[in-house]
């Protein structure tokens, strides 16, 4: 075995993960599987209270104290429902998705570091299941692994409404996807490592909240896409979709939906803790105290600063409508992937140029920002106003057809010059009308 | 590791790398104009754009060739600018030229070669009301005139005025240059992950290209998803010997893989089943002999232009790649493995020559002759030799001129809906129109190998450099095939100038500028290389290439 | 040196893998058996909000609006773009000033691709 590198330097929880012995392993795994399905039933319950308290109702309060029970016996009643299976669905996809969209909900959380080194029955070893060398992108890899589920039941169920929530879900999660990609790198440049422990610990001298402000913003906006919650929430819009991908899930299948759905939204946000909010370490004026990042007291922290995100999490949903879907698309492909770009950009040019010559100093940056700022000004004025368009698809003279339309003399305002029309954008919506056959090899 | 270590270990060389870097970073603007430019203007911006593009990067060469400059490996030895690339690089670069102006060409088919833009296609629509739009937009000939049925909801209602078919795509210019960057890549290529990747680069824009006909688009989408699917398979094949290849080597050095080989003795069954695979591939881009299926029906499929430059540059490209592949890497073990290319080369040979006698279709004849003459590239590609190699750039630059001329010119021929490919169109063609028949005769010879002509130039010096090196029975094969090649070659000739023009045959368009240019060109060129051909030969045989 | 460790680093994520997935599959198999069952025809049709279901293609057929095909082509652009990311941030200091031009030339590529996809409406969803 290798001798263990001083702690605080990168790879030192690695070695010392690797000395756990195999029962230790499974008891973090176990215990952070039932803090997890624990925190599931919790999640549930605070949303439902926090949610009716801005609704100005009490919530669940009824089974056992504040009705803390609620969700547990929600729970049971949900296994002791019928299990239904449409006769159209896919038997095999069917049975195996829910478990699909399951599995990496809660192995992407194994790479979560809870807390620093402890003494577990006089094992000396880190509050973290795991801790890989490649371990952010681990969590990834979970995120994406676990949209197949959705994918699959939605497509399984041989049912419109869950394949087009399915579909929905799909393309969200991969746009953003490409967003919370995007805004970890710039954390794992400065951490200059993908282990979820080193990036920790390179937080020691100030989180990067405060570092990478643009990057927080984007991974907490792309973490609600990522999980499906509103104001993100397509793939189940119930006003659209009856239930989405889920409408012909029912008993403990449809609970494993909802428990990934919670589970998920846990580790995201165990996740945000991790790579911008200093994960296990103490807040300001309180890590001025000796001896509050050592030892168990950490893992209050991070469960503190978890429930923040959770808490955003409802306060979102009791607050804001759904999106519209070419809104959220919009959002994610226009202004968060190229917002990321150009952060990572500024980012990596800031720090070679340190490293190059020396300290910047705050007028370069200035006048860096100053210069990129004027070329973003003069990028968006030479871009068109689409807002033009839009108003002006309406005004497009209609289609012949059975359809009344108006007069032949009608004068219609010229089109202004640059305006566009999308190359995937199918005839305008009185074409669409009319009938089809009417775009043949367009 | 400091910053100085990395670029030092690249080399970046601009003077050598600048032709290629011109027209791939001209590719990337093209695409950019393709997004700002306001589709009115797309057109001529683009048209223009390219072809200064292709000319600037072909100032570049010469420029390069002249000066003197010596063969060097640049980019961490992953490419190689040396006299024969040089050449082929000119080469491919004086065929772009020809190409870019018949695929933008609008004279011959009103609107372009190419379907229509969907922007435009609405702006067509909303001109004549929707009720004409089926016929403008599936390309049908009535779009072209007073097209006036169903016209209700005319704005203003001044009568039926006429309408022009609305323009075509504009992004077939950047992929025309994302081609050309690609094959210039592919013949230059020193390792075989950069000769992959460039494979890729070239061969995804023309699997588009393949499927943007305007006219018969069925056809035209079947020979896209053929060549794509085909060619997906080539790649396969061509990636899976690479990794043989450096299993055997333990790199994808060309070079390397011969130092390997000429070393001690080990097992040859990695190396020989690494170059099967390998030359599988390449000689899938480059339609040879059994590997030739897909040349007919993409032939016939894709617009006249885009088989025009497949055929030309695509060839040459792949041609470039095989021969620097065999003399760089396989040279040391020729002896070995020569013989199997003898039956490719004489099944290219064979096939080309029989299957195009019964070929009744103009272009897809021009796709079996181009298979025989595939066969007859192999031979100088199997010399190993100094001789061998520059009858072989020779032959290409020669074929490829001469048939982007014939192919400009089949698209001259026209009958109601389009083309006219069948060969009975050609019946007294000489009667119609005397310059085009004449001149396509004049390139049928060319391929035929009458002299005078640049094909013969190139035949004999592929021949001789073929039985130099001790290839005799190959270059019998070779001339027999020749000699029966000739027949269909021809028989078109003999229909154009012996019969009766039908009474309802096909008629040839006047053809604009560009189209005029390029035939001109390609024209001029096979005479030139027939009658003087000295300096080219004399540029070709001027280096070798370097590891 | 870190990157080490080996594959036994990832024992406790199959260990979380089998518990995980040994809990879901239960779930689902347990199911059928520990709720009631009680036959009903309609309860087997597609649901439809109560109305007749509409005849359906075979399972999963139908056919996918082209949109979703042109974003997941995108995703995949960009995925890679990010894949390439990631190896140059963890090396930025050693790549120094040359890798820093080469990135950015790398995503100008991309960019470029980019502003046509938006320009020509490939990001507008219908």
């Amino acid at each position: 075995m290798n001798p263990l590198p001083p702690p605080g330097t990168p790879g030192y929880t690695q070695a010392l993960l690797a000395d756990d012995p195999i029962w230790l392993t499974i008891v973090k795994v176990v215990v952070v599987f039932a803090l997890l399905l624990v925190m599931t039933l919790f999640m549930i319950w605070l949303e439902r209270r926090v949610v009716g308290r801005m609704q100005q109702r009490p919530g669940p309060n009824w089974n056992g104290p504040f009705g803390l029970l609620q969700s547990l016996a929600d729970g049971l009643k949900l296994a002791f429902k019928e299990d239904i299976r449409p006769v159209l669905a896919d038997k095999a996809v069917f049975f195996i998705a829910p478990v699909i969209s399951t599995i990496p909900a809660f192995v992407a959380f194994a790479v979560i570091p809870l807390g620093p080194e402890v003494s577990i029955f006089g094992h000396h070893t880190a509050l973290q299941v795991a801790d890989l060398p490649v371990g952010i992108l681990v969590v990834l890899a979970c995120s994406s692994v676990g949209v197949y589920g959705i994918v699959l039941s939605g497509w399984a169920s041989g049912s419109p409404y869950p394949l087009l929530g399915s579909l929905r879900s799909a393309a969200q999660v991969i746009s953003y996807e490409l967003a919370l990609g995007l805004s970890i790198i710039a954390v794992v440049l400065y951490a200059g490592s993908l282990s979820t422990a080193d990036i920790v610990s390179a937080q020691q001298n100030g989180w990067y909240i405060w570092l990478l402000p643009v990057s927080f913003i984007v991974f907490a906006i792309s973490m609600v896409g990522e999980t499906n919650r509103a104001p993100f929430d397509l793939p189940e819009a119930e006003s659209e979709l009856v239930g989405g991908f889920h409408t012909e899930y029912s008993s403990l299948k449809f609970a494993l939906f909802f428990l990934a759905e919670y589970v998920n939204m846990v580790t995201l946000s165990a996740v945000a803790t991790t790579l911008f909010l200093g994960g296990w370490m103490a807040p300001w004026p309180l890590s001025l105290i000796p001896g509050v990042n050592s030892g168990w007291l950490p893992v209050v922290w991070f469960i503190s600063k978890m429930f923040v995100f959770l808490f955003v999490y409802i306060w979102l949903r009791g607050t804001l409508p759904r999106q519209r879907y070419d809104q959220f698309m919009r959002l994610g492909w226009k202004i968060l992937i190229p917002v990321s770009l150009v952060w990572i950009v500024a980012v990596a040019t800031l720090r070679v140029l340190r490293n190059q010559y020396g300290t910047i100093s705050a007028p370069v940056v200035l006048m860096v920002g100053a210069v990129v700022l004027v070329v973003a000004i003069v990028v968006a004025l030479m871009l068109p106003d689409r807002a033009a368009d839009d108003d002006d698809a309406g005004s497009e003279p209609p289609v012949v057809g059975t359809y009344p339309v108006p007069p032949l003399d009608l004068t219609v305002p010229t089109s202004p010059p640059k305006r566009r029309r999308a190359v995937s954008r199918g005839p305008a919506p009185e074409t669409a009308a009319v009938g089809s056959g009417q775009k043949e090899d367009a | 590791m400091g910053s100085q270590s990395f670029s030092d270990a690249l080399g970046v060389d601009y003077g050598a790398l600048a032709p290629l870097l011109i027209v791939l970073g001209g590719a990337c603007v093209s695409v950019l104009l393709e997004a700002v430019l306001p589709r009115v203007r797309r057109r001529s911006v683009q048209l223009v754009f390219s072809l200064a593009v292709v000319v600037v990067a072909l100032a570049a060469v010469i420029i390069r060739a002249t000066s003197g400059a010596g063969d060097v490996v640049v980019l961490a030895g992953s490419l190689s600018v040396d006299a024969p690339g040089l050449f082929l690089w000119g080469t491919l670069l004086a065929l772009a030229v020809p190409s870019v102006l018949m695929l933008a060409d609008r004279s011959v088919e009103p609107g372009g070669v190419f379907v229509a833009d969907p922007e435009a296609l609405a702006e067509a629509q909303e001109r004549v009301g929707a009720g004409s739009l089926r016929s403008t937009s599936s390309g049908l000939p009535s779009g072209t005139g007073t097209d006036t049925h169903g016209v209700v909801g005319r704005r203003g209602g001044a009568g039926p005025e006429p309408t022009t078919p609305p323009e075509m795509h504009t992004e077939i210019f950047p992929f025309v240059l994302f081609a050309l960057g690609g094959m210039l890549a592919f013949s230059a290529a020193n390792d075989l992950l950069t000769m992959f990747v460039a494979l890729e680069v070239l061969s995804l824009p023309l699997y588009l290209l393949c499927g943007l006909a305007r006219r018969r688009r069925l056809l035209s989408q079947e020979a896209a998803v053929k060549y794509f699917l085909l060619g997906a398979f080539a790649s396969a094949f061509f990636l899976y010997g690479v990794a043989l290849l450096y299993g055997y080597a333990g790199s994808v050095r060309l070079a390397d893989i011969a130092a390997s080989a000429a070393g001690p003795l080990r097992s040859d069954a990695l190396l020989f089943a690494g170059l099967a695979l390998l030359v599988v591939g390449l000689m899938f881009k480059a339609s040879v002999g059994p590997f030739h299926t897909w040349t007919p029906d993409v032939y016939q499929g894709a617009p006249t232009p885009v088989t025009a430059f497949m055929a030309a540059c695509t060839k040459v490209a792949a041609f470039g790649a095989i021969l620097r592949v065999f003399t760089v890497a396989f040279g040391t073990t020729a002896l070995e493995w020569r013989g199997v290319l003898w039956a490719v080369a004489i099944a290219s040979m064979v096939i080309g020559t029989v299957l195009g006698i019964t070929q009744t279709d103009l272009k897809r004849m021009v796709a079996y002759s181009s298979v025989a003459h595939a066969g007859f590239i192999l031979i100088g590609c199997l010399a190993i030799t100094p001789a061998g190699l520059s009858g072989t750039l020779f032959y290409l630059l020669a074929y490829g001129f001469t048939t982007i001329a014939i192919l400009g010119l089949v698209s001259l021929v026209r009958s109601g809906d389009g083309e006219a490919g069948h060969l009975s169109g050609y019946a007294g063609l000489a009667q119609r129109s005397p310059v085009v028949a004449a001149a396509l005769s004049f390139c049928l010879l060319a391929l035929a190998g009458v002299p005078l002509t640049s094909g013969f130039t190139a035949k004999f010096a592929v021949f001789s450099a073929g039985l130099a090196d001790g290839m005799a029975p190959l270059v019998i094969v070779g001339l027999v095939c020749s000699a029966i090649a000739a027949f269909f070659y021809l028989r078109v000739i003999v229909l154009m100038y012996f019969s009766d023009p039908a009474p309802d045959g096909p008629t040839v368009s006047l053809p604009g500028p560009m189209t005029t240019v390029a035939i001109t060109l390609g024209v001029a060129v096979t005479l030139l290389l027939g009658v003087l051909p000295t300096a080219a030969l004399e540029w070709a045989g001027a280096g070798t290439f370097l590891g | 040196m870190q990157g080490s460790a080996g594959l036994t680093a990832y024992v406790p994520l199959i260990v979380m893998f089998v518990l995980a997935g040994g809990f879901a599959l239960f779930s689902v198999t347990a199911a059928p058996y520990i709720g009631p069952r009680r036959y009903n025809r309609a309860k087997l049709d597609t649901y439809e909000c109560g109305i007749e279901p509409s005849p359906q293609p075979v399972v999963g057929g139908g056919r996918v609006p082209v949109a979703y095909y042109l974003t997941a082509m995108l995703f995949i652009l960009f995925d890679i773009e990010m894949v390439f990311l990631y190896p140059f941030v963890i090396n930025i200091d050693a790549l120094g000033l040359f890798g820093l031009v080469e990135i950015v030339l790398f995503i100008g590529t991309v960019a470029f691709a980019y502003a046509y996809v938006w320009r020509r409406g490939g990001l507008d969803w219908t």
